[in-house]
C-alpha cells in the first residue's frame, strides 16, 4: 500500500501535464453534462428553475381594495389559515396599458419595494439592467418575455396609462423573470413592476387598486390548495356576494402554462446524453491508455521489483479514479460558477430557464463520470498488469522494415521525412489505432452536433423546408373587404392560398384530434407548396398528404385510403405523400379546398396563407399590409419552431467545445507517445544524415497522417450517423423524417484543415522541444526507453 | 518422477535447476533459447555466466528470476520448487529473496533516487522509517547520500548503476541476479560497481552474474559457459588472492 502510494505520488508529480489533461477532460465532461441537462431541462420546463430562483409562491390571491374608502383590505385573517406556512406582505397593483409601436397591451402595474432582499417570496429575478432604485423613482422593470414581445429593452422610455389616468413616462431600468404567471403572450396581462409612488401617479384612484398576496403552503397539491381557496373566501364574509377575493393562481397553473410541449427539445437532451456517454469514456480510455503506453517500461520495472499484476491493476485504477474524482469535483464547481446568474445572461431578455438541479442528480452525474473513468481505465490497467517484466530490460529485435511502397517512395526521391514518417504511422499499430480512434470519436460527435446546428439553421433560414412556406396568415375580415379583394391585396406581397380554416377534427373513435388543412387547389398552379418528403403531392380532389403524426395515429402509410369526417362532411382520400409539418406535431391531413367542395363542404376561404415574395421579410410584409389597410386587417406571422431552439444552439456550442477539448487531449497524448517512442530514433535518424529539420518533419508527418486518418474517419462516421439520428428525432417528434441537413462541405473542410493545423503546430512545438532537450549523440548513448524499431534497412 | 518426490528434492543449493528449457514461438517456428540447463548456486556463492551473444545468458537469468516463465524443467529456490509459481507468487518471492540489476539500470524515471531505493523495502512491508534508514545506509555505503533527492536522469551512468544496486539490495536478498551490470559503464565506474558486488558477496549474499567480460567473470567463484542455450562448461575460478582493483588495473581497465 505504501509502495503503491509512493509510486502514484511520484508518478503524478512527474507527469503533471498528463494528469491535468485527465482532470481537465473529466471536469469538462461533468460540467458540460450538468450544464446541458440544466439548460435543456430548463427549456422543456422553465418553471422549475425560475420557481426555485425566484422563491416562487405556492399560491397567489388577488384581493380588491375597499371600493368606497380606497383602503387596502386587511390580510391579517389569512395569516393563520390551516396549511398556510407563511404569507408574504401584500403588493398593491393596478391594471393599466403600455404604449408600444404595435398597440397598447394591457399590463399589471405592481408596486414593489426598492430592496429585493426585503421580499421572502415571488422575488423577481433580474436578468438585464437593475432592479428599481430609490435614486431612479421613474424607473420601471418589465417581465422579460413581455419585454421581448413588445420589443422594449433596458434604457428605453415607455409610457403607461391607466383607464382614467394621464399617460406617465417612465424609463425601463431592468428586465426580470417571475413565476407569478406564465410567459407572455400565453399569459396576460404583461407584468410590470414600479415603486409605489409611480403606481400612485399612474392610477391616483386607490379604489381601483388591488393587492396580491403570496402564500407558502404546507401542501401544494391541488386538493390542499382548493381547501385554502375556500378558507380565504370564508375569511371575508360578504352579504352582497361581491367578495374582495378576485381570483387565485397556483404554482401548478403557472407551471402548466410555462411547460413547453416541444418534444424535440426533450429528445435533444437524450442525444447529448448519448454524446457524452460515448465520447467521455472513449476520451478517458484514450488518455489513460496513452499514459500507460508511455509507462510501459516503468510498469515492467515495477513488476520486476515485485509488484504483483493485481497490485499494478489496482494502483492504476486507484490513481486514475483519484484523478477522475478531482476532475468531477472541479466539473461540479465549474458548472456551479457557469450557471450562476452572473454568467448566464439571457441575451436581449430572452428567457433562459435553468432547471434547478437536485444535489442527488449532480452527485449521480459526477459519480457516473468517475465510474466511467474507472471502467475506461480497467482495460488499459488490465493490459498493464499483463506487461511482462522483461519489457523493462529486453530490447525486442528490430521489427520495422521498409515496405515496398516506402522503398519506391525513396527511390523516386520523395522527401525522406515523408516516407519515414508515413512508414512509422502505419507500422506502430497500437499507438496508431489509439490516435485514430481517439480523434475519430470526438470528430464524429462534433459532426453530429454541427449537423443538428445546420438543421436548425435550415429551419430558420428556409422555413419552407420544414413545411412552413407561408409566412403570414390573414383571416378574411367579416366586413369591409371581400375575399377577392383581399386576395388581390395579398398578391402584392406574395402568393396567397385560400385556407378553409377548419377547426380541429376529432379522430375516429374520439381519441384526440388532428388538423385538417384544406388549402389552395388540389392541382395546378394554386396547389399549396407542401414539403413532401415521401411519395408525391396530391394531384386530384380525392387525394391528400399527411404528416408523420397523423400517419402514426391512424396506423396508415403513404398510398392508403382513409375516410374522415371533416366539418361534418365525410371525405375519402388517398394519401399520396408524407409532408414535413412543424405546426401541429405532424398530426395533420392536408388537401385542396376543392376536395371539400366535391363533397359539398365549405367553399369560401376563411383565411389566406401567404407565401411571400423572395427577399421580403414577414415583418415588412405585415407592416405594408397593415399600412395599406389602415390597420383593418389581422395579419399574423407564422411562428417558426426553430426560433425556440436557440437554447439548443447554446448546448451544441458547449458540446462542440468539450468535444474539441477531448479531441485535443487525445491529440496531445498521441503526440507525446509518438515523441517518446522516437527519442531514440531521432538520434539514429540524425546519425543517418537527416538534418534536425528533417527529423522534426519525420515526427510531424507521422502525427499529421494519423490525424488526417482519424479526422476523416470521424467526419465520415458523423455524416453517416447524423442524418439518421436527426431524422429519427424528427419522426419521434411528429415532424417527420427528412429534416436533416448535413454541414456544408466548406465547414467540413474547415474542420479538417483546423484539425491538421493544430496537430502540426502541436507536433512541431513538442518535437522542437524534444530535440532541444537532448542532443542526438546522447540518444545513441542512452539506453532505448522502449523496444527500438529503428532498423530501416 | 512423481510430484511429491520432486517437491522433497534434498539440496543444499540456494538455487538449482534441472532440465530447464525456455522456448519462444515466432511466426510458427519455435526456438529454444535455453536448452536443458542444469545448474546450481550455493548459499553465498558468486557465479558468473558467460557466453557469446545469443547464447541464452540473459534469458536464463530472466527465467531464474521469474521475469519469464520456463517452458519445461524445474527451478528450486531456497529448497522450494518455484517454476510452477504464478506471476503474482513470483513477484512476492522477488520482493524478499531476489534482487535484480540490469545493464541499462532501469531506474524508475519519475521517482527520486531515494524513492527508487526505498520502494522495494516499502513493497516488502517495511515501515517508512525503517525503509528510510536502510536507504540512508545503502546510499551512504555507495557514496550517493548527496544525490538522494536527485532525479535518476541527472546522474551519471555509474551513479545510476550504483543506485540500481542499492535498490536491488534494499531487502538484503539472498540471491542477486545481475545482467551485464558493467556492460554500459566506463572503466572507473566498472571498478566501483565490481567493488560493491564483491562487498555484497563478502556479506554472504549469492550472486549470479551474466557478463561478456572474462575479467569481470574472474571475480566469481565459478564460471558457467553457455553456448546455444546449453551449459558448455562449468568450472571454479582459480586465482591468486588479490584485490579486485589491482586485477583490473593490471588489465588496463
Amino acid at each position: 500500500m505504501r509502495a503503491t502510494f509512493r509510486w502514484a505520488r511520484a508518478d503524478l508529480r512527474g507527469r503533471r501535464g498528463q494528469a491535468l489533461l485527465t482532470i481537465g477532460v473529466v471536469a469538462g465532461v461533468v460540467a458540460a453534462l450538468i450544464l446541458a441537462t440544466m439548460l435543456l431541462e430548463g427549456a422543456v420546463n422553465p418553471w422549475k428553475g425560475l420557481f426555485a430562483r425566484t422563491h416562487g409562491a405556492d399560491m397567489m390571491a388577488y384581493l380588491s381594495y375597499e371600493r368606497t374608502s380606497g383602503a387596502p383590505v386587511s390580510t391579517a385573517p389569512l395569516a393563520h389559515l390551516p396549511d398556510v406556512v407563511r404569507m408574504a406582505a401584500p403588493h398593491p397593483f393596478s391594471p393599466a396599458t403600455i404604449d408600444t409601436s404595435t398597440g397598447e397591451p394591457r399590463i399589471q402595474l405592481t408596486a414593489m419595494p426598492a430592496k429585493l432582499s426585503s421580499l421572502s417570496m415571488s422575488v423577481p429575478l433580474v436578468v438585464a439592467g437593475t432592479w428599481l432604485t430609490a435614486a431612479k423613482p421613474a424607473g420601471i422593470v418589465i417581465e422579460a418575455s413581455f419585454a421581448s414581445s413588445i420589443g422594449v429593452g433596458v434604457g428605453q422610455p415607455v409610457t403607461v396609462q391607466s383607464a382614467d389616468g394621464k399617460p406617465v413616462r417612465l424609463t425601463v431600468v431592468g428586465l426580470a423573470d417571475s413565476t407569478d404567471q406564465g410567459f407572455y403572450p400565453q399569459a396576460t396581462p404583461g407584468q410590470v413592476w414600479v415603486q409605489q409612488s409611480v403606481l400612485k401617479r399612474v392610477e391616483p384612484s386607490k379604489s381601483e387598486w388591488e393587492e396580491v398576496v403570496d402564500f407558502r403552503l404546507a401542501n401544494a397539491s391541488a386538493i390542499a390548495s382548493s381547501q385554502v381557496f375556500q378558507a380565504i373566501y370564508d375569511a371575508y364574509p360578504t352579504s352582497t356576494g361581491a367578495s374582495v377575493v378576485q381570483r387565485f393562481t397556483t404554482a401548478q397553473q403557472v407551471e402548466d402554462s410555462m411547460a413547453s410541449d416541444d418534444r424535440l427539445l426533450g429528445l435533444l437532451l437524450g442525444l447529448f446524453g448519448i454524446i457524452a456517454l460515448v465520447a467521455a469514456p472513449c476520451a478517458i480510455a484514450n488518455v489513460t491508455a496513452g499514459r500507460l503506453l508511455m509507462h510501459r517500461q516503468d510498469l515492467a520495472m515495477l513488476k520486476a521489483l515485485g509488484f504483483t499484476p493485481g497490485q499494478v491493476v489496482r494502483m492504476l485504477l486507484a490513481e486514475q479514479t483519484g484523478l477522475g474524482v478531482v476532475g468531477a469535483l472541479l466539473g461540479v464547481a465549474l458548472a456551479r460558477v457557469i450557471t450562476s446568474p452572473q454568467f448566464i445572461h439571457p441575451p436581449d431578455g430572452t428567457t433562459i430557464g435553468l432547471a434547478p438541479f437536485p444535489g442527488s442528480w449532480v452527485a449521480l452525474i459526477a459519480a457516473g463520470t468517475v465510474l466511467t473513468v474507472a471502467l475506461a481505465t480497467a482495460i488499459p490497467a488490465w493490459w498493464a498488469g499483463r506487461v511482462s517484466p522483461v519489457a523493462a530490460v529486453q530490447a525486442s529485435p528490430p521489427r520495422g522494415h521498409l515496405s515496398q511502397i516506402a522503398r519506391l517512395g525513396l527511390l523516386v526521391h520523395l522527401p525522406a521525412a515523408l516516407v519515414l514518417g508515413a512508414r512509422d504511422s502505419l507500422s506502430r499499430r497500437l499507438p496508431s489505432l489509439l490516435t485514430v480512434f481517439g480523434l475519430a470519436i470526438p470528430l464524429m460527435m462534433i459532426t453530429v452536433a454541427l449537423s443538428c446546428w445546420t438543421t436548425i439553421d435550415g429551419f430558420s433560414g428556409d422555413p419552407a423546408r420544414i413545411g412552413l412556406p407561408a409566412a403570414l396568415v390573414v383571416p378574411v375580415p367579416a366586413s369591409g373587404m371581400t375575399s377577392h379583394q383581399l386576395k388581390a391585396l395579398l398578391g402584392r406581397v406574395g402568393t396567397p392560398y385560400p385556407d378553409a380554416n377548419l377547426p380541429p377534427t376529432p379522430l375516429p373513435g374520439d381519441n384526440g384530434t388532428f388538423t385538417a388543412l384544406a388549402v389552395g387547389t388540389s392541382r395546378g398552379q394554386g396547389r399549396y407548396p407542401f414539403q413532401v418528403v415521401q411519395g408525391n403531392p396530391y394531384d386530384a380532389p380525392d387525394q391528400a398528404v399527411a404528416g408523420q403524426g397523423f400517419l402514426s395515429l391512424m396506423h396508415l402509410s403513404v398510398g392508403d385510403l382513409t375516410l374522415i369526417s371533416v366539418d361534418g362532411v365525410n371525405v375519402t382520400v388517398k394519401i399520396t405523400g408524407r409532408i414535413l409539418d412543424a405546426d401541429y406535431n405532424g398530426d395533420v391531413l392536408a388537401f385542396g379546398m376543392d376536395t371539400l367542395g366535391t363533397y359539398g363542404g365549405p367553399q369560401p376561404p376563411g383565411a389566406y396563407d401567404v407565401v411571400l415574395r423572395p427577399g421580403l421579410s414577414p415583418a415588412a410584409a405585415r407592416a405594408d399590409l397593415l399600412r395599406w389597410t389602415n390597420n383593418q386587417l389581422v395579419v399574423s406571422m407564422v411562428a417558426n419552431p426553430a426560433d425556440s431552439l436557440g437554447i439548443v444552439r447554446v448546448v451544441i456550442a458547449i458540446s462542440v467545445v468539450v468535444l474539441a477539448v477531448i479531441g485535443l487531449a487525445s491529440l496531445l497524448t498521441a503526440t507525446a507517445i509518438g515523441l517518446r517512442d522516437h527519442r531514440h530514433e531521432t538520434g539514429v535518424l540524425a546519425a543517418l544524415g537527416l538534418t534536425p529539420r528533417q527529423v522534426i518533419a519525420t515526427l510531424v508527418v507521422n502525427t499529421t497522417i494519423l490525424t488526417a486518418i482519424g479526422v476523416s474517419l470521424g467526419v465520415f462516421l458523423g455524416l453517416a450517423v447524423a442524418p439518421r439520428l436527426i431524422n429519427m428525432q424528427g419522426q419521434n417528434s411528429g415532424m417527420g423524417a427528412g429534416i436533416a441537413t448535413v454541414p456544408s462541405s466548406l465547414m467540413l473542410a474547415a474542420i479538417f484543415v483546423v484539425s491538421l493545423l493544430v496537430t502540426t503546430l502541436a507536433a512541431v512545438l513538442m518535437a522542437r522541444r524534444t530535440m532541444r532537450m537532448t542532443d542526438s549523440a546522447a540518444h545513441l548513448r542512452s539506453p532505448a526507453r522502449r523496444p527500438t524499431r529503428t532498423s530501416i534497412s | 518422477m512423481s510430484r511429491s518426490a520432486s517437491n522433497s528434492l534434498p539440496t543444499t543449493d540456494l538455487l538449482k535447476t534441472r532440465g530447464l528449457v525456455k522456448e519462444y514461438h515466432s511466426d510458427g517456428v519455435s526456438v529454444e533459447a535455453v536448452r536443458g540447463v542444469d545448474i546450481g548456486v550455493g548459499i553465498g556463492e558468486f557465479v558468473a555466466i558467460m557466453g557469446p551473444s545469443g547464447s541464452g545468458k540473459s534469458t536464463l537469468l530472466h527465467v531464474l528470476g521469474g521475469l519469464e516463465r520456463a517452458s519445461r524443467g524445474e527451478i528450486w529456490l531456497r529448497g522450494q520448487r518455484v517454476d510452477k509459481l504464478s506471476l503474482a507468487e513470483w513477484a512476492v518471492l522477488r520482493r524478499k529473496h531476489v534482487g535484480f540489476v540490469f545493464q541499462f539500470f532501469n531506474l524508475l524515471s519519475n521517482m527520486t533516487v531515494a524513492d527508487n531505493v526505498e520502494l522495494p523495502a516499502l513493497l516488502a512491508g517495511v515501515t517508512p522509517r525503517q525503509a528510510r534508514r536502510r536507504r540512508e545506509e545503502l546510499l551512504s555505503d555507495l557514496g550517493l547520500s548527496e544525490k538522494a533527492a536527485a532525479s535518476p536522469a541527472r546522474l551519471s551512468g555509474g551513479e545510476q548503476q550504483r543506485v540500481a544496486l542499492a535498490r536491488a539490495l534494499a531487502n538484503e536478498p539472498s540471491l542477486l541476479l545481475a545482467d551485464e551490470p558493467t556492460g554500459n559503464l566506463d572503466s572507473s565506474n566498472t571498478r566501483d560497481v565490481l567493488r560493491l558486488l564483491q562487498r555484497t558477496h563478502d556479506r554472504g549474499q549469492a550472486i549470479l552474474l551474466v557478463t561478456h567480460d572474462a575479467r569481470v567473470a574472474s571475480m566469481a567463484d565459478r564460471v558457467i559457459n553457455l553456448f546455444d542455450g546449453m551449459v558448455a562448461d562449468d568450472h571454479p575460478v582459480t586465482r591468486i588472492p588479490r584485490p579486485v582493483s589491482s586485477v583490473l588495473e593490471l588489465h588496463g581497465l
